[in-house]
């Protein structure tokens, strides 16, 4: 059962499901030219074919070779981490740049292992706040800024 | 082109040209020295910034950043035996060794005129051959393009580390990604399920900065934190006399031109070519006894190599249009974003902008010496960062970066996603280099083969009856494809 349930197979399995979605929604478009060279859906349909055959090769080879992927040191340091860029990168536009940016960092370098308050917090502000002051004060190229404040 | 030197000289002598020479050369080493940033996460970096400038700096301060981050990936190698990038793995066999041994400064003096001499003759090799094989290009018509490309990532994924299977699936899905947005030839659109922001397709730089930079970061926090070996004492570079070359200027010259042909192989990389001259030294250099020990051969077969691949990969990159690695794919990607179309007619159509590209790629070359003994004293406690500071900085920059390009904020989204696919995929051991690639090559593949089938009337095998280059080339794809097939044939028969 290991060694069906593991990451590779996972994630090989994901990948040819999402190229047998994506090829399957080539046949619900409809386009103006249907010949073979002038359909706007010929060149894709060959590469997901390609993409398709190639998964089922690899998720056979995941299954029957049974190696695993590098294990994860941490899951809650990945987790924190992935969620906090993810979240990060979604709330820049509506938020500005500087806020999230110094939130994302207080929360990336305790889970990356800095302890030192100090050095959490100088470098949360001193960061993002050069960067703006650069570009949105200096350059005259403005970043993002928050819905309190043009200045950040 | 020679006809345009003067006026690339102008250029590079202006303050803008100066400026990006000394500030991209600066910034590469400083960036390749630092552990866990590596050559393409710095290039990948600088990229965005380089929007808001012309063309010819813009390329310019990318060759500097590509360039110093090679050397500078051995200034970690020699100090603290942990390259900065993969490239300088090599230098720690003897460099740290010699290190310890108390000659750090002179392990680095070798280190730099090493790199220095690699990197200068490779700028020759890309000044000539360049134009050479762009002339014999100019000659393709859609259909030998078409089998150009179709050689070109053949190549690159036959020889990307890891499975040729998994290599070629991230081809695919770079190609996949490619079609998103409107059709080159009806101008429909495709697979963009009503959402407008995909009509212009997936910003190619989100998706670099993505699969690159933010997957490095997210790598970094999957696993153990590194330790590092302490930092020697170190008291700046000291440069080898003539006296110390006699003997070991052949190993200089043989890792010279293993680096040249190495680089202008699509997809083999600087640490393929250093690791093959490191070999290749341990087996004739009249000091191989010492390989391992702190010899400075090891040193020199490994930094002049890498370094030499730098021009090397240019030349099928400027030609062909056709990048050598994932660090030239990115320049590749950068040469579109600045209306650029890399290939045979970018030699004849800009000749100012090749000369300035070439021209300053040698003049990179030439500085790497001075720049390198004045910042190996500044770089050294920059190697005492730790690697949160640099992971945090990276996601910011990124998004600064990205954000900066066209002030979209679905670029970021698009930067996120491909973060967290590039990680995933990674992690199962699939390269990163041809997903890059394929969206690259991607658009010119689609429209060369369409428009071959509408000349041929869509039949596929006409490509091949009447244009003999065409069918070398394809020829030539298939070797490259079955290649690595029959090498684990082989392997698996022996076994």
């Amino acid at each position: 059962m290991q060694r069906i349930a593991n990451e590779r197979v996972i994630v090989q399995l994901g990948l040819l499901i999402v190229a047998v979605a994506l090829y399957a929604s080539t046949f619900a478009q409809s386009f103006s030219a249907s010949d073979l060279a002038q359909s706007p859906m010929f060149f894709p349909r060959i590469i997901l074919t390609l993409w398709i055959g190639l998964s089922v090769i690899a998720l056979v080879q995941a299954i029957r070779k049974d190696d695993r992927a590098t294990p994860i040191a941490s899951w809650t340091r990945i987790g924190i981490i992935l969620v906090a860029a993810l979240a990060y990168t979604n709330v820049i536009g509506s938020e500005g740049f500087f806020l999230p940016s110094v939130v994302f960092a207080l929360i990336c370098l305790p889970a990356f292992g800095i302890r030192n308050p100090l050095l959490v917090g100088l470098f949360a502000i001193l960061v993002p706040g050069a960067l703006l002051l650069l570009f949105n004060h200096t350059l005259g190229m403005p970043l993002p800024t928050s819905r309190f404040s043009y200045l950040f | 082109m020679l006809s345009s030197l003067p006026e690339a000289i102008g250029i590079l002598l202006s303050l803008e040209g100066l400026l990006v020479l000394v500030l991209g050369t600066v910034l590469g080493i400083v960036l390749g020295a630092m552990p866990g940033i590596g050559s393409t996460v710095a290039v990948a970096i600088v990229l965005p910034f380089t929007l808001t400038m012309s063309q010819a700096p813009a390329i310019i301060l990318l060759l500097a950043v590509y360039a110093g981050s090679v050397y500078g990936g051995s200034i970690a190698a020699i100090l603290i035996n942990t390259p900065g990038t993969p490239q300088s793995a090599a230098t720690c066999l003897d460099g740290y060794p010699m290190a310890q041994r108390g000659e750090a400064g002179l392990a680095l003096g070798w280190a730099t005129v090493a790199s220095v001499v690699g990197g200068l003759v490779s700028a020759v090799v890309l000044i000539f051959a360049a134009p050479q094989l762009a002339a014999v290009a100019l000659e393709f018509g859609p259909i030998e393009t078409f089998a150009l490309i179709l050689l070109g990532m053949t190549c690159i994924v036959s020889v990307s580390t890891g499975s040729v299977v998994k290599g070629l699936t991230a081809g695919m899905i770079g190609i996949f990604l490619s079609t998103v947005g409107g059709d080159p030839i009806l101008g429909e659109m495709r697979f963009t399920f009503g959402n407008w922001q995909l009509f212009a397709g997936f910003n190619l730089l989100a998706v670099v900065i993505g699969v690159f930079a933010l997957s490095e970061v997210f790598m970094r926090a999957s696993v153990k934190v590194s330790t590092v070996s302490e930092l020697v004492a170190f008291n700046g570079i000291v440069l080898p006399s003539w006296q110390m070359w006699k003997g070991r200027l052949r190993n200089l010259g043989k890792s010279v031109a293993i680096g040249n042909v190495i680089g202008v192989l699509p997809g083999t990389g600087a640490a393929t070519a250093a690791f093959i001259s490191y070999a290749e030294g341990r087996r004739s250099s009249p000091n191989r006894e010492g390989f391992g020990k702190g010899e400075p051969d090891g040193i020199v077969s490994s930094e002049a190599a890498n370094n030499a691949v730098t021009g090397g990969a240019l030349v099928p990159t400027m030609a062909l249009g056709i990048p050598g690695d994932a660090i030239t794919a990115v320049m590749l990607a950068t040469l579109t974003l600045h209306g650029i179309t890399p290939g045979p007619k970018l030699v004849e159509d800009n000749p100012t902008l090749i000369a300035t590209i070439f021209a300053g790629f040698f003049v990179i070359n030439l500085l790497l010496l001075p720049l390198g003994m004045l910042l190996s004293r500044v770089a050294a406690p920059i190697l005492r960062v730790r690697e949160a500071f640099m992971m945090t900085a990276i996601v910011i920059l990124c998004a600064v970066g990205i954000y900066f390009v066209r002030g979209n904020p679905f670029d970021l989204l698009v930067m996120g996603g491909a973060g967290v696919v590039g990680f995933l995929l990674r992690r199962q051991g699939v390269p990163m280099a041809p997903l890059v690639i394929g969206m690259v090559l991607g658009p010119t593949l689609e429209l060369t083969l369409r428009q071959g089938l509408i000349l041929k009337d869509g039949n596929f095998l006409a490509f091949f009856s009447g244009h003999p280059i065409a069918l070398v080339l394809a020829l030539a794809a298939i070797g490259a494809l079955s290649l690595p097939l029959i090498r684990a044939m082989r392997k698996g028969s022996a076994a």
